[in-house]
């Protein structure tokens, strides 16, 4: 029984590997694209190379986090814990699907960490855990690190952009500079892919890597999420990356630069300290600070709202849909 | 597209080629107000009811521009200048063709046999307002420059250079319309014929001065940043 479950987790966690692969990854590289620093087909080569690399060489701290730093599964029995993931993982998963089919603008990263959150809750209803055994010191965290992840991106985009504003664009032809930056935002798009990489895919596999129980993280699970990413990257992505591509040419290289550049750091910082947080909303958030150092026509401030508001959805339908569904599994398995 | 999680709203309605595009359009008036007159004078006037259509058309389609930006620049978007400056600058920059509409429509109104040295006068008068205009269309022509160098100081200076430009124009304009005006009232002309031709001189000098406080919303718009 156990193993019929763990290779339904795999299969669920190859899903959302591939659903993160061909939305987030390939919203993260769209920039790179808007600016036509590279062409589709080195686009998803690039991406899937290094959001590979990201994963498999990077992804184990948020992972461990996902797994293990919310809810203290050492201190439940095995099926338990592979029945509370199990469901964790479906409940994000299905939460994604319906997000994207109504292109709602929801992090994977809040749908996972709302998931475990369902999963706790119901082993505390059952009286196997305490309330205050759920790692909440984390939680509080995990949550300040969403709060502060798109700041820090926009913070760092907009000094990024206001050097290159003051240093560059004032002193030298457009055209030169930007001529530079074309150049320079080839790296910062491998710099973006292998960051959203290694946070990303703790969002896919964490639970898989609780189901298995080892102490530590395996690599074979790290390197099938960073397969299941690249995979939404070739086999969907490409589309995505199109159509936004298509939507976002007034990004000049200079912007898309600053963009990506603070977007990478601020996701890559956050990968090293553990905490997941999310691609898509820091992309916003650095979007809005070359915005306010000047770099762009038009930022639409409205879709702040939209997102603050599919957090604060996010988190609790993604815990209640877990709790659901680990009721049922209780019941019938 | 289904299945579709992204950014793109994040990228907000950009209302700059749209500015450029409605102030060719007023360049465009000007050159068919400038033709409307010729017609008139060679007594054309099927000609002159033509470009007045036409010149409906362009206005019509000016409004079409101005109601695009009008309604898509909300105030969550957030642009390198500011929204009340913007929309200032496309309200008096919309005067330019909605005054050529009115001296379209003027100079079918009667047909007015007047003497030479006077259409001598308004072929002088439209030829200036032309190059005033056209200076004006390279003033608003660095908008996309100026984006691109996030309104770098050499930009800006190069771009409103055109502004006094235009403003000598348009005083060259007034001199031209006062020294038409002086003939108009002193003409054997039947004083009908010299109201209406008195009253193309006063609207084609509202086109004028649009277009100089026109340029002048522009200097306000991106120096107000």
């Amino acid at each position: 029984m156990v193993d019929i479950l763990t290779i339904t987790a795999i299969l669920i966690g190859f899903y959302v590997a591939w659903n993160i692969g061909a939305n987030d990854a390939a919203n993260s590289m769209a920039t790179s694209y808007g600016s036509r620093a590279l062409t589709l087909k080195q686009i998803i080569i690039v991406a899937s190379v290094l959001e590979f690399l990201g994963a498999s060489l990077f992804g184990y701290r948020v992972t461990y986090t996902v797994a293990k730093g919310i809810v203290p599964i050492d201190m439940l029995n095995h099926e338990l814990v592979v029945l509370g993931a199990l469901s964790a993982l479906i409940s994000a998963g299905f939460w994604i699907t319906v997000a994207t089919y109504y292109r709602l603008p929801i992090s994977t990263t809040h749908s996972i960490v709302g998931a475990m959150l369902g999963f706790g809750l119901a082993a505390v209803s059952q009286r196997y855990i305490e309330l205050e055994q759920i790692k909440w010191y984390v939680l509080l965290k995990i949550v300040l690190s969403w709060i502060i992840s798109p700041l820090l991106g926009a913070l760092m985009a907009f000094l990024t952009f206001m050097l290159i504003r003051v240093l560059l664009l004032e002193k030298f032809r457009t055209e030169k500079v930007e001529g530079v930056f074309r150049y320079l935002q080839v790296l910062t798009a491998c710099y973006v892919a292998f960051a959203h990489g290694s946070n990303d895919v703790a969002n896919a596999v964490g639970p898989i890597v609780a189901i298995i129980g080892c102490k530590s993280t395996p690599y074979w699970v790290l390197v099938l999420g960073g397969l299941g990413i690249a995979v939404g990257v070739a086999t969907w992505g490409y589309r995505v990356i199109e159509t936004v591509g298509k939507n976002i040419t007034e990004l000049t290289y200079t912007r898309g630069f600053s963009a990506e550049f603070a977007t990478a750091t601020t996701v890559l910082i956050a990968s090293s300290l553990g905490m997941p947080v999310s691609t898509t909303h820091t992309i916003v958030g650095s979007v809005i600070g070359v915005g306010l150092a000047g770099g762009l026509a038009s930022v639409n401030l409205r879709v702040v709202y939209k997102i603050v508001l599919s957090w604060i959805v996010t988190v609790p339908i993604a815990a209640a849909l877990t709790i659901s569904i680990y009721t049922v599994f209780v019941a019938f398995v | 597209m289904k299945f579709f999680r992204s950014i793109i709203e994040i990228f907000g309605y950009s209302p700059f080629n749209a500015l450029l595009r409605h102030a060719k359009l007023c360049g465009r008036a000007v050159g068919l107000l400038q033709q409307q007159f010729d017609a008139y004078r060679r007594c054309d006037f099927d000609e002159v009811e033509r470009l007045r259509d036409e010149i409906d058309e362009l206005e019509h389609h000016a409004d079409l521009i101005k109601e695009e930006i009008r309604g898509n620049v909300s105030k969550s978007l957030m642009m390198p200048v500011d929204r009340h400056d913007l929309l200032e600058f496309l309200r008096v920059q919309d005067d330019i063709i909605n005054y050529c509409e009115h001296v379209g429509h003027m100079l079918t109104f009667k047909k007015i046999k007047a003497p030479e040295d006077i259409w001598n006068e308004f072929e002088i008068l439209l030829s200036k307002i032309m190059e005033t205009v056209n200076e004006y269309e390279e003033l608003v022509n660095h908008i996309s420059r100026l984006i691109e160098t996030s309104f770098s100081k050499r930009e800006i200076r190069d771009a409103l250079e055109h502004v006094p430009k235009v403003e000598r124009l348009e005083h060259e304009c007034d001199q031209i319309q006062i020294g038409l005006h002086t003939k108009l009232f002193n003409s054997e002309m039947n004083p009908v014929d010299i109201h209406l031709m008195v009253e193309w001189v006063v609207h084609l000098g509202h086109i004028a001065n649009s277009v100089a406080r026109a340029a002048d919303r522009f200097r306000i718009m991106v120096l107000g940043r």
